[in-house]
C-alpha cells in the first residue's frame, strides 16, 4: 500500500489555490450524470450532500436516525473557531494554522491544516447567510470568545448550542435540496458494508431498520461522514448509536485506518453513578475557570465534602502545576484525576470522581455572579445528580469525547480505496494527536461545504467509471454477507446481551488503553479482546428476528465491529512507542509529567492495512514534514 | 425503588397495540428514565422477549430523538427536560408509570414507543431554509443584526424538533414547531427575501401532513423541553395572514 | 376569498377570532341593555323602543351579527372536526398542564350557547314559543309600545326557562374565559406580559358578564325585580 497524500507542491499558503486550479472540472450539464452516496448526515455529511446537490450531482444521503437533524454534531456546546480577527487581537490564518498544528502535537499534515484555517473564514460567512443565530454584540456585529486556552478570541458561538445551530443550518440546506428532489434522503437505514468493483468503491449495502430489508445502492463515489468511534469505551460523551461500523467496514474492504490510538478524553464530565450508566454527560470546560479541583488527602476518606477540613484536602492540580493550576490542559488534568482515583482517593459512590468546588469563587464574587456565569450548567448538573453545586462541590471525571484517528485520506479526502471518501470525525486528517476546543465543528463543515464538493469533481472527472447497477455480483455478495452475519447473530441464542459485551469491552479499553497506556496493559488488552469476541460469537442472545425493527440486533451488529476494531486501536497504541497529544504512554514522560514525543521515530501517520480475520494488520507510515511550524515541546508548567 | 410500568406495546405499524404491565424491583434514583428502560430491556432480552423499542440517541437533551409520553405528559413531569434527562428521583417508590408513544395522526407508530416524525422534515423541506449557495456568502459582519433580534431568533432556533408540542396538544397541532422556524428566519435580515413563500409553504405542508389547528391551550409550551414560547404562534398567525393577502402584490 | 379562508386552519382561526370579537362586543351591549331591567319598566322599554326606531340600521346590525355567528360556527365546527382527526388516539392517562376546562370544552359550550340563542330568539324576539309575549303592550309617554319588561318578568318566572338560561349563560362564561384571551393570541397580540395579563382579564370579564346576566332571572324569581306583576 502506498500512502500518497497528493499534497500540492509550493508554499503552504498557495497549495489549496493551486490545487483548485489544477483540478479537473465537470461540465455543469454532465454533473447530473454522476451519483454520489453520502453516509451520515451530521455536519460534514449534510453540508457535503447539500453542496454537491447544489452543484448538480445526484446525491443520496443515508442516516440511521429518524431525521438528519439528530446527528451527534448537535451536541457540541462550546463553539466554532474561525480566523476572522473580528476582535482585532492579532488573529490570522497563520495563527490558527500554527495553533492547530502545535495543539495536535505535530502529528498532522501542515498542508491540510493550513487549508482548514483558510476556509474557516468562509464557514462563518456561509452559516450567517443561512440564518444561524450566532451571538452578537450590542452593535450588531458577531461576538467571539476565547476558548480552550487560545490567546485570541476566535470562537463563534450560539449560546451553549453552537453544534445544534450549525447542524440545523446544514440540515436546512439539505432539506432544501431534498425538497427540490436533488437529494434522495434515506432515514433509518444503517450502512452494513461498502461495495468495491474492480478495486473502485461503487456503492453500499444498507439495512432498513424498520423492515430489516438488506438493500444495495450504487454510486459513482461514496462519502463516509459517519463520525468517530469513542463508544469503543462503552461509556463516552458520544450518542448511543455512534459506532465504528461504517469506517471499520471500509477498513476491511481496503481503506487504511490512520492513528486509531488518538482518542481524546474530556476532563469535565459527570462521573459514573452505577452499573446502569449508559453515557457520560459533558460539562463545559469553562467551569474550571472558577472551580477548584480537589480530593481528600487520606485514602478512603468518605466523609461528605463539607466535613473535610481545608488542610485535609489535596488541590492536586494547583499543587502539581502551579502556573496553570485548575486550567491545565485537557489531557494533563484528565490524567491527574485518574491518578488520584487510582490511589484510592477518588470521591463518589464508585470512587471515580474528583471534586470541582465553587465555594471559594462563591465567597469571592457571590452566588449571583456564579449563577450568571454557569446557571444552566448548574441546573443540568442538579437534574442529573440531584446535588446542588452551589452548596456541595460538583463531582467530575474524565470521559472519552472525540477521536482524532479515522480513515486515512489524502489531500482530496479520498481514502486508499478509489472513490471512497471520508470527511469530518470519520477521517484522521487535521487534528493530529489532539484536537483543540471548537475545532471539530470547523473541520466537519470545512470538509463538507468547502473541500469535498471540489475534490470529488476532480475524482469523478477522471475515474474509470463503467455503467453499473445493483444487480452486479459484488452487490449480491455484500448483501449475502450482511444477511449471513445477521442470521448468525440471530441463531446464537446464548445467555448474554450485546450491551453486556460492549460494557465489558469498554471497561477493558478504558482501563488498559484509555487515558494512560503502557506496554503490559496494552498487551493484556490485546490478549483479552479476542476472548470477549469469542464469547460474543458463542454466547450472545438477540430476541426477535432480523426482519423487523430490532434494537438489540442493531446493538449487536455495532458491538461486533467494536470487538474487532478495539484490537486495531490497541495495536496502534502499542506500536506508537512515544507519548504525543492525547496518546499518553506511561513509559514516555518528562519528569514533570508532560508527554515525551519521539520525533525521530514517530513524526508520522500510522495507517493500518487489513490483512484478514485474526491476522495482525500491517502498519504503514506517512512521514510528516514540518516546514512552517517548528517542532517544539509543549509545556504547561 | 419498585415501580410498575404500563407500556404501550405494538409490534409494527400494521398491528394493534396494547398497554402491557411490567414490574421493576431494583430501580435506583440516580438512573435516568431511559436507563431504567435499559434495565427493563436487558431483563426482557435475557428472558427471550422483545425489548421495548424507543427512539433515543444523544441522551443529553439536545438531539430531540427521545419521544415518549409519561403519565400523559410528553417527556414526563419535569419542566424543560427531555426524557433522557429525566431522572428516577422524580418518581416515588411503588408508583405506577404509564408510558405511551407520542400520539398524533401525523406521527404514526412504527413500533412500541417509536413514532415516525418525518412529517417535520417534510415541513422543513417546504421552506425551512434560507437559499444560499455554498461559498457565495458575503462577509459575515456585513449583515449587522441587533442583539435583541439575534437573541430572539436564537430563542426560536433552540427547538430540538422532538415533537413534544404535537404530542402534548389536544389537537395534535404542530404550530409551535413551525412557528419557531418561521420566526427564527423572519427575525433576521437574511430571511426576508423568502419570507412569504416560507410561511405559506411550511404552513400548507403542515396542514397536508394532518397536524391539527391551534386552539390556544398552550400545552405545547408547557411540554417543550426548550420552553419555546407560544408568542411565536401568535406571530405565525399574522405572518401567514399577511403573506396570503400580499403574496401577489409587489 | 371566504372559502379560501375557510380552507386554511390559520385563516379559519383568524375568522373565528374576528367574529368572536364582534360577538363579544354584542354581548357587552346586550348585557348592559338587559341590566336596565333593574331600573324599572320605563327604562328597559325606552331602550327597546330606541332599538326598534333604528329601523334599517338595526337590520344591518342584526344581519351582520347573524353573518358573524354563521362564520363563527362554520369555522369552529370545521376546525373541531379537523382537530379530532388529527388526534385519533388520546392517552390512557392524560396529564394536562396549561389547558383548562374552558379551553377543552369550547365546542360543547359553543353548541349549548347556539341552542340557547335559537330558543332565546324564538322565545323573546320572534314570539314563536310564546306568541302572547308579542301582544304585551304598555303606555310609554303616551305611546303604546311593546312591554319588554313584563315579557322578561313573565318569561323568567318559568323555572325551566330560567334554568336553561342560567345553564347557557354559565357555558357562555366558560366560552368567554378561553375565547377572549384566545382571540387576542390568534390575532397576533401576545407577549410575556400581555398573554398572562389578558388571561386574567378574560376570566374577570367572563365572571362579570356571566354574573350580570344570571342575576336577572334570579332576581325575577326571587321577586326582587317585577314583584308587582
Amino acid at each position: 500500500m502506498i500512502l500518497d497524500a497528493k499534497m500540492p507542491s509550493g508554499p503552504v499558503q498557495d497549495k489549496w489555490d493551486k490545487h483548485r486550479f489544477d483540478m479537473k472540472l465537470i461540465n455543469p450539464a454532465n454533473k447530473r450524470k454522476f451519483k454520489v452516496l453520502v453516509v451520515g448526515t451530521g455536519l460534514g455529511g449534510a453540508a457535503a450532500a447539500a453542496s454537491m446537490a447544489e452543484l448538480g450531482y445526484q446525491v443520496e444521503a443515508f442516516t440511521y436516525n429518524d431525521s438528519p437533524r439528530r446527528a451527534h454534531s448537535i451536541a457540541a456546546q462550546g463553539g466554532i473557531n474561525a480566523a476572522k480577527n473580528y476582535q482585532n487581537d492579532g488573529d490570522s490564518v497563520w495563527r490558527l494554522f500554527y495553533d492547530t498544528v502545535k495543539g495536535g502535537d505535530f502529528r498532522s499534515r501542515e498542508g491540510n491544516v493550513y487549508r482548514l484555517a483558510m476556509v474557516s473564514r468562509n464557514i462563518i460567512d456561509q452559516c450567517v447567510a443561512q440564518g444561524v443565530p450566532f451571538a452578537r454584540e450590542y452593535g450588531g456585529l458577531l461576538a467571539n470568545r476565547s476558548f480552550g486556552g487560545a490567546q485570541v478570541s476566535r470562537t463563534f458561538y450560539a449560546r451553549g448550542q453552537t453544534g445544534q445551530q450549525l447542524l440545523l443550518g446544514a440540515y436546512s440546506a439539505l432539506s432544501k435540496e431534498v425538497g427540490g428532489g436533488r437529494v434522495k434522503m434515506h432515514t433509518r437505514k444503517e450502512m452494513m458494508d461498502i461495495v468495491n468493483i474492480d478495486g473502485v468503491c461503487r456503492g453500499i449495502v444498507t439495512r432498513d431498520m424498520v423492515t430489516g430489508k438488506i438493500e444495495s445502492h450504487w454510486g459513482d463515489a461514496v462519502v463516509l461522514a459517519t463520525g468517530g468511534y469513542g463508544n469503543v469505551f462503552f461509556l463516552s460523551t458520544n450518542a448511543q448509536a455512534c459506532n465504528v461500523t461504517a469506517t471499520y467496514r471500509a477498513y476491511k474492504k481496503g481503506a487504511a485506518f490512520a492513528n486509531p490510538c488518538f482518542t481524546q478524553i474530556h476532563p469535565t464530565c459527570i462521573p459514573v453513578s452505577g452499573d446502569h450508566q449508559s453515557k457520560l454527560t459533558l460539562m463545559s470546560e469553562s467551569l474550571r475557570n472558577d472551580g477548584r479541583i480537589w480530593v481528600p488527602k487520606k485514602v478512603g476518606d468518605n466523609r461528605s465534602p463539607e466535613l473535610i477540613p481545608e488542610n485535609e484536602r489535596d488541590y492536586y492540580l494547583e499543587r502539581k502545576y502551579p502556573s496553570f493550576g485548575n486550567l491545565s490542559p485537557r489531557d494533563i488534568s484528565s490524567r491527574a484525576a485518574k491518578e488520584v482515583c487510582d490511589e484510592g482517593r477518588g470521591v463518589g459512590a464508585t470512587g471515580y470522581g474528583v471534586y470541582l468546588d465553587f465555594s471559594t469563587a462563591i465567597a469571592r464574587v457571590g452566588q449571583e455572579m456564579i449563577a450568571e456565569r454557569y446557571g444552566n450548567l448548574f441546573e443540568m448538573y442538579e437534574r442529573i445528580t440531584g446535588d446542588n453545586p452551589y452548596k456541595t462541590p460538583m463531582r467530575i471525571f474524565p470521559a472519552s469525547h472525540y477521536t482524532m484517528g479515522g480513515l486515512w485520506v489524502d489531500y482530496n479526502l479520498m481514502t486508499t480505496v478509489p472513490g471512497l471518501h471520508a470527511i469530518g470525525e470519520a477521517n484522521f486528517s487535521d487534528h493530529g494527536a489532539n484536537r483543540l476546543g471548537a475545532s471539530a465543528l470547523m473541520q466537519g463543515l470545512a470538509d463538507g461545504y468547502f473541500i469535498l464538493p471540489y475534490t470529488i469533481g476532480n475524482y469523478l472527472a477522471q475515474a474509470p467509471l463503467d455503467k453499473i447497477d445493483t444487480n452486479h455480483a459484488e452487490f449480491k455478495k455484500a448483501e449475502d454477507e450482511a444477511s449471513a452475519k445477521i442470521n448468525k447473530i440471530m441463531s446464537l441464542k446464548g445467555k448474554r446481551t450485546s450491551t453486556s459485551f460492549h460494557r465489558e469491552l469498554g471497561l477493558l479499553m478504558w482501563d488498559k488503553v484509555g487515558m494512560g497506556r503502557n506496554e503490559s496493559g496494552i498487551k493484556e488488552a490485546l490478549s483479552k479482546i479476542p476472548q470477549i469476541r469469542e464469547e460474543f460469537w458463542s454466547n450472545l442472545t438477540v430476541p426477535g428476528s432480523g426482519a423487523e425493527l430490532n434494537v438489540s440486533l442493531e446493538r449487536a451488529l455495532r458491538t461486533a465491529d467494536f470487538l474487532e476494531f478495539a484490537e486495531l486501536l490497541a495495536w496502534d497504541a502499542l506500536e506508537r512507542d512515544e507519548s504525543c497529544g492525547a496518546h499518553y504512554r506511561e513509559e514516555h514522560i518528562h519528569p514533570d509529567g508532560e508527554a515525551k514525543r519521539d520525533d525521530t521515530n514517530f513524526a508520522h501517520v500510522a495507517a493500518w492495512e487489513y490483512q484478514g480475520e485474526n491476522i495482525k494488520p500491517v502498519r504503514h507510515q506517512e512521514q510528516l514534514e514540518f516546514e512552517n511550524v517548528h517542532l517544539a515541546v509543549r509545556s504547561y508548567k | 425503588m419498585k415501580l410498575k410500568l404500563n407500556i404501550w406495546r405494538q409490534k409494527n405499524a400494521k398491528t394493534d397495540g396494547k398497554m402491557t404491565s411490567y414490574q421493576l424491583n431494583h430501580v435506583e434514583e440516580d438512573m435516568s428514565f431511559l436507563e431504567m428502560l435499559d434495565i427493563l430491556n436487558e431483563d426482557l432480552i435475557l428472558k427471550g422477549d422483545d425489548p421495548v423499542a424507543f427512539d433515543h440517541d444523544c441522551r443529553e437533551g439536545i438531539c430531540g430523538a427521545c419521544s415518549m409520553t409519561i403519565n400523559g405528559t410528553p417527556h414526563g413531569p419535569e419542566k424543560e427536560t427531555t426524557t433522557c434527562q429525566l431522572h428516577m428521583r422524580k418518581f416515588k417508590d411503588g408508583q405506577t408509570i404509564n408510558i405511551e408513544p407520542f400520539r398524533a395522526k401525523a406521527f404514526p407508530v412504527i413500533k412500541d414507543l417509536v413514532v415516525d416524525r418525518n412529517a417535520f422534515d417534510r415541513i422543513m423541506q417546504k421552506g425551512g431554509y434560507i437559499s444560499v449557495r455554498t461559498g457565495q456568502a458575503q462577509d459575515a459582519n456585513n449583515i449587522p443584526i441587533s442583539k435583541k433580534n439575534a437573541d430572539l431568533a436564537m430563542d426560536a432556533a433552540a427547538c430540538i424538533g422532538c415533537g413534544a408540542c404535537v404530542a402534548a396538544c389536544p389537537n395534535g397541532a404542530a404550530m409551535l414547531f413551525v412557528s419557531a422556524k418561521v420566526n427564527q428566519f423572519a427575525l433576521l435580515p437574511q430571511g426576508q427575501i423568502e419570507r412569504k413563500e416560507r410561511v405559506i409553504g411550511m404552513v400548507n405542508q403542515m396542514e397536508a401532513e394532518g397536524f391539527g389547528a391551534c386552539t390556544n391551550h398552550f400545552e405545547c409550551e408547557a411540554a417543550c423541553p426548550k420552553s419555546i414560547s407560544v408568542k411565536f404562534i401568535a406571530k405565525l398567525n399574522t405572518e401567514y395572514l399577511k403573506a396570503t393577502l400580499t403574496k401577489n402584490s409587489f | 376569498m371566504l372559502s379560501n379562508f375557510l380552507k386554511s386552519t390559520i385563516l379559519s382561526k383568524i375568522l373565528v377570532a374576528v367574529t368572536g370579537l364582534l360577538l363579544v362586543l354584542f354581548i357587552v351591549g346586550h348585557t348592559l341593555g338587559n341590566l336596565l331591567v333593574y331600573l324599572g319598566p320605563n327604562a328597559i322599554n325606552t331602550y327597546a323602543l330606541g332599538l326598534k326606531k333604528l329601523g334599517a340600521l338595526l337590520w344591518v346590525v342584526r344581519g351582520g351579527l347573524i353573518f358573524a355567528v354563521l362564520i363563527h360556527i362554520i369555522a369552529t365546527i370545521r376546525l373541531t372536526l379537523y382537530n379530532k382527526t388529527a388526534k385519533p388516539i388520546n392517552y390512557t392517562v392524560t396529564g394536562y398542564i396549561t389547558s383548562t376546562f374552558s379551553s377543552r370544552t369550547m365546542a360543547i359550550a359553543g353548541l349549548t350557547i347556539l341552542f340557547f340563542v335559537i330558543y332565546h330568539l324564538l322565545h323573546f324576539t320572534l314570539g314563536v314559543t310564546n306568541p302572547e309575549f308579542m301582544k304585551l303592550e304598555t303606555n310609554l309617554h303616551g305611546e303604546n309600545v311593546h312591554d319588554v319588561f313584563t315579557m322578561m318578568i313573565t318569561g323568567f318566572r318559568n323555572p325551566l326557562v330560567s334554568g336553561f338560561y342560567i345553564l347557557a349563560v354559565s357555558f357562555l362564561g366558560l366560552h368567554l374565559n378561553h375565547g377572549v384571551k384566545s382571540l387576542f393570541h390568534t390575532l397576533g397580540i401576545a407577549g410575556p406580559i400581555f398573554t398572562p395579563m389578558i388571561a386574567k382579564i378574560s376570566t374577570v370579564f367572563a365572571i362579570v358578564i356571566c354574573g350580570a346576566l344570571i342575576s336577572i332571572p334570579i332576581s325575577v324569581m326571587l321577586r326582587i325585580v317585577g314583584g308587582a306583576i
